[in-house]
């Protein structure tokens, strides 16, 4: 009776632990003629040596109030801080992620264009990729860009070196009703770094432009004129720090060329 | 039975004690490891959060007032520039360009602290948004003190006496407009970088205004 004893401590724990492994054959009927046997007895039998274990059991299965208590402090710290690791990645992000993420709006500077990455000074008129321009050769003088509005279309040449110093240009269908034309004209005046002109020949009512992205849209109240002046207004410059100030302040076609310089390849 | 039985209880009663304390074993090192990951993990999100959460955030004081200042100042460079191209008195050329240099310096602080920040330099909210009361006192998108888009075409189209005279009383006014923006942000800060510039502001343009009072008069005279 000792030999049964001992074997089938093993063997019970093994079979509790790994659901029975070869052991089955040759104790199948014997195991399973004595679990419900021993089962039934262990509970009454067992039950003096076995009750002061249970309790214990229940005393060692976690108090839960003071580790919910925990668990929900420990929730908020991870909330609290994953807010300002959020806020911390968001508020750095790439301009040019932002604006690229404007449906609508396209990103030029991708598009590694030797002609519109051209930044070099040049005299006469040039011609360009897009149109209304968003970058290439340009002349050395800016078009001032310190909020200014300029009733009569300026000069490419001009207005593209003010794109590389940072200049969000708005750009306008010549003739649009007076009132849209104020509307574009509140969100330019008293903003350095902006400057805004009629536009002729231009394909959309408005088209909004730094350095290498472009926005076109019918509507002057479209909310993505305001996000793309957000995400590029300054940021855009290729020559960080420098001024949008003492640049030409006249409209009309470069010097008396009689040409506004564009080609309209697309 | 009983004496089978027994042994066999006795052994299912050990078996869960058994089998607690190997868990408890494995358990061990897993909770250690969780623990370390976790402390980590709380680590890196202190180290990378405490920095935005003492840095002036997007719609702070400090942040519009960087902004707007460098708008302003940035007028004033310009106006600078053309009274210091275009002068005839060799005082009024030297104020301009101490004007233009050093705002346009000061432009470069407040530009590099909010890059330092990781802040956009342009804002969403309106100019003068950071200053309580700040409603009304911008005129057709410009804030207090600056010229309008007429005045500026006025100055640039002066010469002699007039330019003068024109560049003078529009950096008087400007100035004004400047040194009241100025002691609201040394008053409604407390960075002590943004309140060092401020109040060197202050001072600066509170000295120039005597200078360029003096210089009104004297070209007023001629």
């Amino acid at each position: 009776m000792s030999t049964p004893g001992p074997e089938r401590v093993p063997s019970s724990v093994k079979v509790s632990k790994t659901s029975g492994q070869g052991k089955p054959p040759s104790s199948s009927s014997g195991s399973s003629g004595k679990k419900p046997g021993a089962k039934g007895p262990a509970g009454k039998g067992g039950g003096k040596g076995r009750k002061p274990v249970t309790p214990v059991k229940v005393a060692g299965g976690r108090n839960w109030g003071p580790i919910a208590v925990a668990g929900v402090v420990v929730l908020v710290a991870v909330g609290i801080i994953g807010y300002g690791v959020f806020a911390a990645v968001q508020g750095s992000r790439d301009w040019q992620d932002k604006v690229s993420e404007i449906a609508g709006v396209v990103n030029y500077r991708k598009q590694n264009n030797a002609q519109i990455n051209d930044t070099s000074h040049k005299q006469g008129t040039q011609q360009y990729v897009t149109s209304p321009p968003v970058g290439g050769a340009h002349n050395a003088t800016p078009q001032n860009c310190s909020g200014d509005v300029y009733d009569a279309p300026i000069a490419n040449e001009h207005a593209v070196h003010s794109l590389e110093h940072g200049a969000v240009w708005i750009t306008y269908k010549q003739g649009l009703a007076a009132d849209q034309v104020n509307v574009l004209k509140g969100k330019v005046e008293g903003q350095d770094y902006t400057m805004m002109s009629p536009y002729a020949g231009l394909d959309k009512n408005v088209s909004v432009q730094v350095w290498g992205f472009q926005y076109k849209t019918d509507d002057v109240n479209d909310p993505k004129i305001d996000e793309f002046i957000k995400d590029t207004r300054l940021v855009s410059a290729l020559e960080p720090g420098i001024s949008c100030s003492g640049g030409n302040t006249t409209t009309g076609p470069l010097q008396a060329a009689g040409s506004d310089g564009t080609v309209m390849n697309k | 039975m009983t004496v089978s039985t027994d042994p066999g209880a006795a052994a299912d009663a050990a078996a869960p004690h058994d089998g607690e304390e190997t868990a408890r074993r494995s358990r061990g090192p897993i909770l250690a490891v969780l623990a370390l990951v976790l402390g980590v993990a709380l680590g890196i999100g202190i180290g990378l959060s405490i920095p935005h959460f003492t840095k002036p955030g997007d719609d702070s004081v400090e942040a519009g007032f960087l902004r707007d200042m460098s708008t302003h100042h940035a007028q004033a460079v310009e106006m600078s520039m053309i009274a210091h191209q275009k002068s005839d008195d060799a005082e009024i050329v030297y104020v301009a360009n101490d004007i233009a240099l050093t705002q346009h310096g000061q432009i470069g602080y407040m530009q590099a602290w909010l890059r330092d920040w990781g802040l956009s330099p342009t804002g969403s909210e309106p100019a003068m948004a950071w200053m309580p009361n700040s409603a009304g006192s911008i005129v057709n998108g410009l804030m207090p003190g600056m010229a309008t888009p007429e005045q500026l075409t006025k100055l640039r189209a002066a010469s002699g006496k007039e330019l003068n005279i024109e560049f003078l009383t529009l950096m008087r006014q400007h100035h004004l407009g400047g040194i009241h923006m100025a002691q609201e942000a040394v008053e409604l800060s407390d960075n002590k970088d943004v309140d060092w510039i401020a109040e060197s502001m202050v001072k600066s343009q509170q000295t120039e205004l005597g200078l360029i009072d003096d210089l009104l008069k004297k070209v007023q005279a001629s």
